[in-house]
């Protein structure tokens, strides 16, 4: 039984009418479409358009958090928790090359230390995705793994009919949860991906062998260091630490500014941009892959949209020998 | 909620100024237990902090055989260290840690020790020099080279002293060419070429190798010409951290996560890494 698209508005308001948080893709303003915190579900945003500008992670990783706070009187610190209980979050419309990003992400937030923030807003939150019906030069998901339709990361993956319904097909109890007995016995063939534009191993090896090479200076010189392309990257998920108003918080960082691994020596071990986009590189392809046996990238192409330069993933991929 | 990222708050017992930007802070936690229980192996680190200004990292500097407190040293030269040389003893800082591997004493012993560091890098020798004092019969002769830029650079100075009074124990200490005073009594030179020409015999040693990059980069060649083995020399990495648990993605060298997979790396390990650090 296929959900109409008033149905699934009238669903979403239903969720905001408890009280409960709603993310979905917005116009934000003229041509720039985000996912963004929806008051009402009549801003949700369901078709005629490629993607949003950023990524779902902000629901479950926050540019900005506040990790605990402290009191401080003379001599005497009183360290505050955060009473941290995360609100129950319905993630509305989502690519699934953002829905992906969780999963690749949670043994990171998991490895040894169990960060808690990340696992309690990942338990508050259900994630619904829409089968893309288009794609443009800049996606790849099927050269790492994924699809249009892929389910991962998703609770439920909602396909479009084309008479303004959509199929549901559940994924897990969550997305049970939310449809209920709407679920759907098939939905339509999966619609044609972008073309595969790499192999995914050779880029590794390639990586492997290639720390060192000529080929870093040559395709990413034109690297301005904005971070475009990690802050709007569904998995990139560097942090900082500081002091702000009597607490510690955690706000994004980006590998691409000359500060983030600067010492306190003057010494900087990625003094050079091309340096900052070998790291980029070798993290998604290499580094994390041999770590938790995934590619930190899910060929949403977010990076070479919003990268000034025209770099991006894909174009440097691209641009390597035996990419 | 359990929290990573929450530190514990320690009391300042004493500050110690070495030179006129180094000091060294004692501190003991302020819960009991932990006081009681906390322990950690040579050559950890921990994240340490000033309430209002933020998080730094630094090696905890003192012997693992010393219980109820520890030490941490650090040169002033940000926002962070700017808040702790204001610390005075009954001030209250945040340590979160112990984190990263150790030097491997167990695997040490029997060996002849050769430390050899450079200015602000004495810290992360001296507990691992401690410790081999405190456990003395396992371990063979211990030559210690320490050098800095000036005489009044040096810092643990009171330290080098006291080993220095320890059976088959040698201390050198060595400035830079017009870094000594009229009454300097050490060597003149860097520290590569005094330790060259202290001619320290380096079988069955391992040596610890701490310093700036120029430092280490002119010592390894000595070694090597002692006939060391990449395998016996060991450094500690000090890349920049913000998490020290593995999560905030800055302090790799290639693939390895210095905050997990270091600090302590031997030069045999170091080889195999890109030149990231």
């Amino acid at each position: 039984m296929s959900i109409s698209k008033q149905d699934l508005l009238q669903l979403a308001d239903g969720w905001l009418a408890q009280g409960k948080q709603l993310i979905g893709p917005k116009r934000v303003k003229d041509g720039l479409i985000q996912y963004a915190r929806l008051e009402k579900a009549s801003d949700l945003l369901l078709d005629g358009f490629l993607r949003p500008a950023n990524s779902i992670k902000e629901a479950v990783f926050p540019r900005h958090e506040v990790l605990y706070r402290y009191r401080v009187d003379g001599k005497r610190i009183e360290l505050i928790d955060e009473e941290f209980t995360p609100p129950e979050t319905l993630v509305l419309g989502a690519r699934p090359c953002d829905a992906a990003a969780f999963p690749i992400l949670d043994p990171l937030f998991n490895w040894d230390y169990r960060d808690e923030f990340w696992n309690r807003r990942r338990a508050a939150a259900t994630v619904v995705t829409v089968a893309c019906e288009t794609h443009d030069e800049h996606c790849f998901c099927t050269s790492v793994g994924l699809a249009p339709d892929a389910a991962r990361g998703a609770d439920a993956v909602l396909y479009p009919l084309g008479d303004a319904h959509f199929a549901i097909r559940q994924v897990t109890a969550r997305g049970e949860a939310l449809f209920g007995q709407r679920q759907d016995e098939d939905w339509p063939p999966a619609p044609p991906g972008p073309p595969v534009r790499f192999d995914s191993e050779r880029v590794t090896s390639f990586l492997a062998a290639n720390f060192e090479s000529p080929f870093w200076r040559a395709a990413t010189l034109s690297c301005l260091g904005c971070g475009a392309c990690a802050y709007n990257c569904p998995v990139c998920h560097c942090f900082d630490i500081i002091d702000e108003k009597k607490a510690r918080v955690r706000n994004w960082d980006a590998c691409q500014f000359g500060l983030f691994t600067l010492h306190a020596s003057g010494h900087n071990p990625r003094n050079t941009q091309p340096e900052r986009q070998r790291q980029r590189l070798q993290h998604k392809f290499r580094i994390y892959r041999e770590k938790f046996g995934e590619i930190l990238c899910t060929g949403c192409g977010n990076c070479t949209r919003n990268c000034p330069a025209g770099l991006g993933v894909l174009n440097v991929l691209e641009a390597m020998p035996h990419g | 909620m359990d929290n990573v990222y929450k530190p514990h708050l320690m009391t300042v017992l004493e500050v110690r100024r070495h030179t006129p930007d180094v000091k060294s802070v004692r501190v003991t936690f302020q819960d009991e237990a932990l006081r009681e229980n906390f322990s950690f192996r040579v050559g950890q680190f921990g994240i340490f902090s000033a309430f209002g200004a933020g998080e730094s990292t630094f090696n905890i500097c003192s012997s693992s055989n010393w219980r109820g407190y520890l030490d941490f040293c650090f040169r002033k030269t940000g926002r962070v260290t700017e808040a702790l040389w204001g610390v005075e003893e009954g001030d209250v800082i945040g340590f979160r840690g112990p984190y990263g591997n150790w030097y491997p004493m167990e695997q040490w012993e029997g060996k002849n020790l050769i430390f050899l560091g450079g200015g602000i890098a004495m810290p992360p020798i001296r507990c691992a020099i401690w410790y081999a004092l405190e456990n003395r019969a396992r371990y063979g002769d211990i030559t210690i080279v320490y050098g800095a830029r000036t005489v009044k650079d040096l810092v643990f100075t009171s330290d080098l002293d006291e080993w220095e009074q320890h059976e088959r124990v040698r201390v050198i200490r060595c400035v830079d060419p017009g870094g000594e005073t009229p009454d300097w009594t050490g060597e003149i030179g860097f520290v590569p070429h005094v330790f060259e020409r202290s001619a320290v015999p380096a079988e069955n040693s391992v040596a610890l190798v701490i310093g700036p990059p120029v430092m280490i980069k002119f010592t390894l060649p000595v070694l090597d010409r002692m006939g060391m083995r990449p395998g016996d020399i060991y450094t500690s990495l000090e890349n920049r951290m913000k998490c020290g648990i593995g999560k905030c993605g800055r302090c790799n060298a290639g693939g390895c996560y210095v905050c997990k997979e270091g600090p302590v790396f031997s030069l045999e390990q170091l080889q195999k890494l890109p030149q990231d650090y």
